[in-house]
């Protein structure tokens, strides 16, 4: 994006119906750099309006502390050599003698300490990307420049333990480096001219590029659920069927390596909580027998389910997409036969279809890449942990009984529900529910982590977080509610259940809860249809509430009691 | 309007978004109340991406009107 582009796109979208306040904190004048954030996050959030809010000129620190009582919602900071030592920057004329460079490894040293301590307490307040200094030091080693010194060895050896600190700090975001000079080389970021005249140290470029990933950062897209693959020629080299489990490979010395390599990516995407599942055009018990090799590089056992069959692969997806309960768009089909991408596609066009080079290592390596930008997530949780664990318990669950939801059968279960009232704004896995989670949805209403925060501190506001386990195992957190106090009734704005947790009467046992600690006499919901909301449209018919199109629905304490008997769980409850 | 100044105008309309079309071509530091420090670096900046000019210091303290900077334009030949 261009300065121009940037400018004008601000112009056109003043007045968004929705405002988002940021707080930019640098030590630099903001100038470019707060334009083109500016932009970004507009471009990122279509129909709301953004306000940038800055600091002073040369007080970092200050700054810190201006953002931490400021209104923002998010803040970005972006640190430079010069806030860490002014004698690192271009307008100070502190000097490089040796005795200087002793004091500037001191003074860099306690900076350090003291940004590391504010930016942790800005980051309990509200959700924060840092950026650490990305321009070159100034000539100060001993040494030609293609040769490493010792000074700046030992800056670089101060700023990589900063880094670390900041990365133990919960939920706090750290812009990638390396990733950053992928976009832009080291000697395009420096703009000496414009940092002399007016306290700007960039580059309109490298402002644009550092601007962008700061928002990629901050506001990251849904990530992908599942990722469904092919096994012949895709986990593995070779053809099963023709070769037989033994023959088929993914080792080196086999110039086969590259499948090794994904067959790694999909063990450590299966540990972040990725659900992964196997299509092939095989007989079963011969994709089995290529499963169950001791030497394959993940566990078989995080490949669930496995369809293997010879009708068209399309429909073994559909079985897929049917046992994980999640639509196609949250799915990625990897294949290496560009007719069956093509056949996939064609009846799930949400799904992303990728092809598999497993003889071009280049290309394997680009799509490592994509796939770890397609499933990444700030924070793996507990409940990531248990997703595929509780999916195959699911499964097992429906094989059991027909009617799942049928009392008696929900009682044989011996369910516990924690219903957790408490208030607890570094929980990430409520705000992660909130825009994930789709079909028990009340309205398709996404939240951001400032947005929440903010909503917690309202004290009028009710959150209620739904935790479950049972014989088969626990599910985690997989339900939350947001509300506010109005008078005798309670309004519900926030309402949302993963599917993992469906048909187990988990939501009769929230509402009753709610019922029972406000005192409520009526409940109101913010409801909204959506195209994918009809669970929750038929658990609200199923308890008398009509959800027609849009608006206030309500339903009465007296109207809920009758329910009662679908009450079929122990429950405990964790109050605020 | 010449072109170079239908760009210019442009350049000063995103850069001031509430001035009004017809106050662009008489606009200066002194009549243009927006028209502080900040935006005077945001424009200039805007103005040499758009016509690919490079601005010395000097440059900074001198355009300091629609007028000038398009006559400054004119005499450098930009055109971007």
């Amino acid at each position: 994006m261009t300065l121009n582009q940037a400018l004008a796109l601000i112009k056109e979208r003043r007045g968004g119906a929705q405002k988002s306040v940021h707080f930019l904190v640098c030590g630099f004048q903001p100038l470019h750099l707060a334009t083109f954030l500016h932009a970004y996050l507009l471009e990122r959030r279509p129909g709301n309006s953004v306000e940038i809010l800055t600091g002073l000129y040369g007080d970092l620190e200050g700054n810190l502390t201006k953002a931490l009582g400021s209104a923002a919602n998010e803040a970005a900071v972006v640190l430079e050599w010069s806030d860490i030592d002014p004698r690192l920057g271009l307008r100070a004329n502190g000097g490089w003698s040796n005795s200087s460079k002793e004091d500037i490894m001191d003074s860099c040293r306690n900076r350090f300490a003291r940004f590391t301590a504010a930016i942790q307490e800005l980051a309990a307040r509200m959700p924060v990307v840092v950026a650490t200094p990305n321009l070159s030091l100034p000539p100060i080693g001993n040494t030609i420049r293609a040769q490493a010194s010792e000074i700046e060895l030992e800056l670089e050896y101060q700023l990589a333990h900063f880094r670390l600190d900041l990365s133990k700090i919960p939920r706090l975001r750290i812009l990638d480096s390396s990733h950053l000079a992928q976009l832009s080389p080291a000697d395009a970021r420096l703009d000496p001219k414009m940092e002399l005249l007016a306290g700007f140290p960039y580059t309109r470029p490298y402002a644009s590029e550092l601007a962008r990933s700061l928002v990629e950062v901050l506001d990251q897209r849904t990530p992908k659920k599942g990722l469904i693959t092919d096994l012949d020629d895709t986990l593995w080299s070779g053809i099963i069927g023709e070769v037989g489990p033994e023959a088929v490979s993914w080792q080196q010395e086999n110039h086969s390596q590259t499948y090794g390599l994904y067959q790694q990516m999909l063990g450590h995407l299966a540990g972040c909580g990725v659900l992964l599942a196997a299509c092939s055009k095989n007989e079963l018990p011969i994709a089995q027998a290529g499963l169950a090799r001791k030497d394959l590089l993940l566990n078989a056992e995080s490949l669930f389910p496995v369809c293997a069959g010879w009708g068209p692969k399309s429909k073994s997806v559909a079985e897929i997409l049917r046992v994980w309960n999640i639509g196609a768009d949250a799915v990625i089909f990897i294949d290496d036969n560009p007719m069956e991408l093509d056949e996939v596609q064609q009846a799930f066009p949400a799904i992303t279809c990728l092809p598999f080079p497993g003889k071009d290592p280049d290309k394997l390596w680009h799509l490592l890449g994509e796939l770890r930008d397609l499933f990444g997530k700030p924070l793996v949780l507990e409940e990531d942990r248990l997703r595929s664990a509780s999916l195959r318990a699911s499964a097992e669950m429906r094989e059991m009984a027909e009617e799942t939801s049928s009392p008696q059968f929900l009682r044989s279960l011996h369910g516990g529900v924690t219903l957790d009232y408490r208030k607890n704004a570094s929980d990430g896995r409520l705000v992660e529910l909130l825009n994930k989670t789709n079909q028990f949805n009340l309205n398709g209403l996404r939240t951001t982590e400032g947005e929440w925060r903010r909503f917690l501190e309202n004290p009028g506001s009710i959150s209620l977080a739904a935790s479950y386990q049972d014989k088969f195992g626990p599910l985690g957190k997989i339900a939350v509610l947001a509300a506010d106090r109005a008078g005798p009734s309670i309004r519900v704005s926030h309402w949302v259940m993963s599917c993992r947790a469906f048909s187990r009467g988990i939501e009769f046992h929230m509402l009753e809860s709610l019922f029972r600690q406000s005192n409520a006499e009526e409940i109101e919901f913010a409801f909204q249809a959506t195209d994918r909301n009809q669970p929750l449209q038929e658990f609200f018919r199923l308890i008398g509430v009509q959800p027609n199109g849009s608006g206030n629905l309500r339903l009465a304490r007296s109207q809920f009691s009758a329910h009662d008997s679908l009450l079929p769980h122990q429950v405990s409850e964790l109050l605020q | 309007m010449t072109d170079n100044n239908q760009r210019l105008a442009n350049c000063f309309a995103n850069a001031f978004p509430e001035i009004q079309p017809d106050e662009i071509a008489r606009a200066s530091t002194a009549s243009l109340a927006a028209w502080d420090s900040v935006t005077h670096i945001t424009l200039l900046a805007a103005i040499s991406e758009e016509f690919g000019v490079e601005l010395d210091p000097e440059d900074f303290e001198e355009l300091v009107s629609f007028a000038l900077i398009a006559d400054f334009l004119e005499n450098r030949g930009a055109h971007g």
